[in-house]
């Protein structure tokens, strides 16, 4: 393909309008035509001017609360909030030196009022304490159970729609077995004959920072690489990717580990792959 | 009220607001979130017909922000772009993951957004909102359509192309010359409120 296909196809890839095949070809030849880029980042801005016609909607107030509590919980883990409370609980209850002062008995008399008072004080401020731990750890609670539900919720969305997919005629369903290095790993890819297909894995470990899982399509002995995914904390990972025409129904089906932006030809360790 | 503010300075102030995300600021996200999220909302509303999906794409989008800002380059786009684009690409995923395109096309609400006083629709954005739905409208019907099946709907220049049995290579002309009307249409009059031109 020329350097002019490429451009043309820039403004329906800026509206995210190409197909799969397209969009990968195009993708390639970004990394290396600073020109496309450049002009790609421009259809980006008129796309984005688009958003400006539509009517502004008002979200719910609690939404803003959520975000900032998921926020807050993944860069501030549970434990460490519990420290911290637990740190300055125990900082309350040295607060008390009230009795090595020398003082007369009117003096000390008058002062047990405020001693009282003192005391009075501090166990309002542990039991205010300790409502506020309890109110931050049932928060953190809900958020973590929100995402949970979030993610399951979108799981079951991903098997429905993986369902629909296998109920077209002629569609096919591979199975993928984890290697050595991922023995209870195991993942299922559904496709079309159009080779519109779904992957679903399981029990994947959890990718480096900077890295991802990368699907391959292997064809006698020629690997076409796929999209990259990465995993919830439970090692599942979910993809929609195109299987290119060459590759279709007869290739190989391989998951590795590589680079965050995925590579051309594969560079990590095979985690998952189906039976040749 | 006035929301009129200099266009470099608040270009210069959201970029400011990305780099404190990037290092962790939740103030400074909390204040993305205050100045985006009625013109996001109204996009995901557009695109999801769904208030909840809506409002779950739209944590989804900011806690993408909370992770990625340190992935945002000011020399390649705007902050305003940054965000619509991961918004509506999110957005476009979860509309294809869900395979919701003929649920939401039947979804009669999908054109509404009742979510927000008229009052606060017209202090925001309402000079960029007119427009930009004023080049829209300048857009021959034919090149219109295909933009907004892509835009709203998902779809792509192929199934665009199936739907309305068209040829193919008449659906991709037409979102071409579409675009590039567009961007000559928008091009110029954007510029005044700080949208327009190169980073």
């Amino acid at each position: 393909m020329r350097h002019e296909d490429y451009k043309e196809m820039l403004a329906a890839n800026a509206l995210s309008a190409l197909d799969a095949d397209e969009s990968r070809a195009l993708a390639t030849h970004l990394e290396d035509c600073r020109d496309c880029l450049s002009e790609l980042n421009e259809w980006q801005e008129t796309v984005a001017f688009v958003a400006l016609s539509t009517n502004p909607a008002e979200p719910s107030i609690q939404l803003r609360e959520r975000i900032l509590a998921a926020v807050r919980a993944a860069g501030s883990p549970s434990a460490t909030y519990a420290d911290s409370a637990a740190h300055r609980a125990s900082s309350s209850s040295l607060v008390l030196p009230f009795e090595k002062r020398g003082k007369n008995v009117w003096t000390s008399l008058g002062s047990f009022g405020a001693i009282a008072a003192a005391f009075a004080m501090v166990a309002m401020l542990i039991g205010l304490l300790t409502l506020w731990q309890q109110n931050r750890s049932t928060r953190a609670e809900l958020v973590r159970l929100a995402t949970q539900m979030r993610e399951t919720s979108e799981e079951l969305a991903y098997e429905r729609a993986m369902v629909a997919l296998l109920t077209k005629p002629g569609s096919r369903m591979t199975e993928l077995a984890g290697t050595n290095v991922a023995p209870g790993a195991h993942a299922m890819l559904a496709y079309d004959k159009t080779g519109h297909a779904m992957l679903m894995t399981r029990n994947l470990p959890a990718a480096p920072p900077g890295m991802a899982y990368q699907l391959w399509f292997i064809k006698d002995n020629q690997k076409m690489p796929g999209k990259v995914f990465t995993t919830d904390a439970r090692g599942n990972g979910v993809l929609e990717d195109q299987i290119p025409a060459s590759a279709l129904a007869t290739a190989v089906y391989a998951i590795t580990l590589e680079p965050a932006g995925g590579v051309q030809v594969p560079t990590g360790a095979i985690y998952l792959v189906s039976a040749s | 009220m006035s929301l009129e503010v200099n266009p470099e300075q608040a270009r210069a102030s959201e970029v400011e607001l990305l780099h404190a995300v990037a290092r962790g600021d939740e103030a400074a996200l909390a204040r993305l979130y205050d100045q985006y999220r009625v013109i996001l909302f109204g996009l995901l509303m557009r695109i999801l017909g769904n208030r909840e999906e809506a409002e779950d794409v739209l944590q989804d989008v900011f806690i993408q922000v909370w992770r990625r800002a340190a992935d945002f380059d000011e020399k390649r786009g705007k902050p305003f772009t940054w965000l619509v684009t991961l918004a509506r690409s999110r957005a476009i995923d979860r509309l294809r993951l869900l395979g919701a395109r003929q649920r939401l096309a039947d979804a009669a609400g999908k054109d509404q957004t009742e979510d927000v006083s008229d009052a606060l629709a017209d202090t925001i954005h309402s000079g960029q909102r007119e427009i930009v739905q004023r080049a829209l409208a300048e857009l021959p019907e034919e090149q219109k359509q295909a933009l907004v099946l892509a835009y709203y709907d998902g779809l792509t220049q192929s199934e665009i192309a199936s739907q309305l049995g068209t040829p193919l290579g008449t659906i991709k002309t037409r979102m071409r010359s579409g675009m590039t009307k567009l961007r000559a249409l928008l091009g110029t009059q954007l510029e005044n409120f700080g949208y327009s031109g190169k980073a």
